[in-house]
């Protein structure tokens, strides 16, 4: 299954961005990294060019909220990209904030999975269960 | 007129630089008092100097930090210049230093050297009378660099490699090369007035599982490109590592080899100075452990024989530090180094054997690239893998190489990716850890060994 990932934005943490492409490497994914500071139209760009099934969008500085609120906006231009399935992780806020008023909040910018503040591996479990469950739908 | 000559005018035409001098500049390095120079210090001072990291934007507030500095028995002062004005954007340096000076609110991150201007900063220099090194992070520091020397700042840090891959994404590389080639050859012209300009590399890299043969090969690369372009100068560093005798092996080899290599362009009668970071990546929130930490450095870098040591705070996971806090460091470490005594002369001869061989393999790599030049041979090298730092986010960089901690938390290579490792030391190096786990394992090993500290 062909992923792309990155992080998003003016955002240059890079240690967790290569651990998650080991990680997903592993675990059998055909990995597309964009890297650090990459920006919402790369990110959908590449989902086109790639033919990815998932789109992983990761943050830490907590840009993420500003960039959300354009997802579905952006995500309506692309004709073929009605069927990828949308994940974003991270540190997803300025200060501090709960996952319960993000995850919703979240949810409804257009992601499918939203892991705030969630372990590596917790989170790409998350993510397998949620291929497992959807695969045929 | 020469071509640099040209390349200058043009560069310090910029119209954010009101009308450089260039015979008055001259004047003032020629007659400048040998105590702004690290490289006087270097020769004369039977000490490991210490020097702090600091910059504020205003011209007051920097003041103020040198004057704690002075009080804490400081040896170099930094000059740390905000992030605007390392990717040249002067414009909105300028803003913010407008702002920052009408609030009394910090609105940049460092002090914005070229909009304060020589004649300005000049003062400030020669006032506290003491060598400062510019710290930056910028791939073009052309401008930069001018207007630092002519403010009586005698030590420019950075390098094409150490200055671009641990920071920018896709800032291009050999652009950086070229750009550095010009801050060489200005720091090698002034440096035949008087004493002369200390160049010093960046060694912490990404400060991220930095395997120490790495490290190495990048400080000696950056030295020679320096070296043959005339300057006299040379300070390599690394910064703490997690394992004591990986630092202090690291020290030895990265000296014996920088002699060595210098030696092989004929420049032997440079001077070579090593620098010892302490500890640069993530460090514990609570203030207490912060101090134990800076001042288990502090020990380490006596016992690597540093020639400088370049402190952290106690505040140093939670935001900029306090002026306070920084001079604190400047005071605990000068009081350390007083009392060390006695310090015993060790190593680890296998570790120094397997290190040097694979900084020579690397090496050879490097000049063995067809290219004609040492410069295109490095971007050569860092383009097709054989140079590959571990968490570089350009790219440029492989990204292949992977490293852990092992028992001893010494920093090992587990995938050599296309750095050209020779096959025993590649044996060696994973005969150290305990590969039998499956990649999430070893996933969450890295991060716990990148978190070591904390």
């Amino acid at each position: 299954m062909k992923v792309v990932t990155g992080v998003i934005g003016n955002d240059i943490h890079v240690v967790a961005n290569r651990l998650m492409d080991l990680s997903l490497n592993a675990r059998g994914y055909e990995v597309f990294n964009l890297g650090v500071n990459t920006y919402l139209e790369e990110f959908f760009d590449a989902a086109v060019e790639t033919g990815a099934e998932i789109l992983l969008i990761s943050s830490l500085n907590g840009e993420a909220e500003g960039w959300g609120r354009e997802v579905k906006l952006l995500k309506a231009k692309y004709k073929s990209l009605d069927n990828l399935t949308m994940m974003i992780g991270g540190n997803l806020t300025v200060g501090s904030g709960n996952a319960e008023d993000i995850v919703p909040r979240f949810k409804n910018y257009g992601f499918d999975l939203v892991c705030h503040q969630v372990d590596l591996n917790t989170g790409l479990d998350m993510l397998e269960e949620y291929m497992r469950e959807n695969k045929h739908s | 007129m020469s071509q640099l000559q040209e390349e200058r005018k043009i560069i310090l035409g910029n119209e954010n630089v009101d009308s450089f001098d260039f015979d008055e500049v001259q004047d003032f390095v020629k007659d400048a008092n040998e105590q702004l120079f690290i490289s006087h210090h270097f020769a004369t001072k039977n000490k490991m100097l210490v020097q702090p990291r600091g910059g504020f934007p205003t011209y007051e507030k920097q003041f103020a930090l040198y004057d704690f500095f002075v009080k804490a028995n400081v040896d170099v002062l930094p000059l740390t210049i905000d992030s605007n004005t390392r990717l040249n954007d002067y414009a909105t340096a300028k803003k913010m230093l407008r702002l920052s000076e009408a609030n009394e609110m910090d609105m940049l991150n460092g002090y914005p050297l070229v909009n304060h201007g020589y004649r300005t900063t000049r003062k400030m220099m020669t006032h506290f009378n003491l060598p400062v090194s510019l710290r930056h992070g910028t791939p073009d520091a052309r401008l930069l660099t001018e207007i630092a020397i002519a403010s009586g700042i005698f030590e420019i840090e950075g390098g094409p490699i150490t200055y671009l891959l641990p920071y920018s994404k896709n800032f291009p590389l050999d652009k950086a090369f070229l750009y550095w080639k010009y801050v060489e050859r200005v720091c090698a012209d002034y440096s035949t007035l008087n004493k002369p300009i200390n160049r010093e590399s960046f060694g912490p890299l990404t400060a991220t599982l930095v395997p120490p043969a790495i490290t190495i090969v990048i400080q000696l690369l950056e030295m020679l490109l320096s070296l043959e372009e005339g300057v006299k100068s040379f300070s390599v560093s690394f910064s703490q590592q997690g394992s004591m005798i990986q630092d202090i092996v690291t020290g030895k080899v990265t000296r014996a080899l920088a002699d060595h290599y210098a030696k092989q362009i004929g420049c032997e009668d440079a001077h070579i100075h090593l620098v010892y970071h302490q500890w640069m990546g993530a460090f514990p929130t609570n203030r207490d452990s912060a101090d134990q930490l800076i001042n288990m450095s502090t020990v380490i870098a006596s016992m690597v024989g540093a020639d400088k040591i370049i402190t952290k705070t106690r505040e140093e996971a939670v935001g900029i530090p306090t002026k306070e806090a920084n001079a604190q460091t400047v005071a605990n470490t000068q009081y350390t180094l007083n009392i060390l005594g006695g310090l015993p002369a060790i190593t680890d001869e296998q570790e120094e054997e397997i290190l040097t061989a694979e900084v020579h393999a690397i090496m050879e790599a490097v000049f063995n690239d067809p290219a004609d030049s040492l410069w295109r041979k490095v971007f050569n090298s860092i383009k097709n893998g054989i140079i590959d730092v571990p968490f570089s986010p350009h790219i440029i960089n492989h990204n292949n190489m992977i490293t852990i901690r092992d028992s001893n938390k010494n920093i090992r290579i587990i995938d050599r990716g296309n750095v050209p490792i020779p096959d025993h030391c590649f044996e060696y190096e994973k005969s150290c850890c305990d590969l039998n786990k499956d990649t999430t394992s070893i996933v969450n090993d890295i991060i716990h060994d990148i978190g070591i500290m904390q």
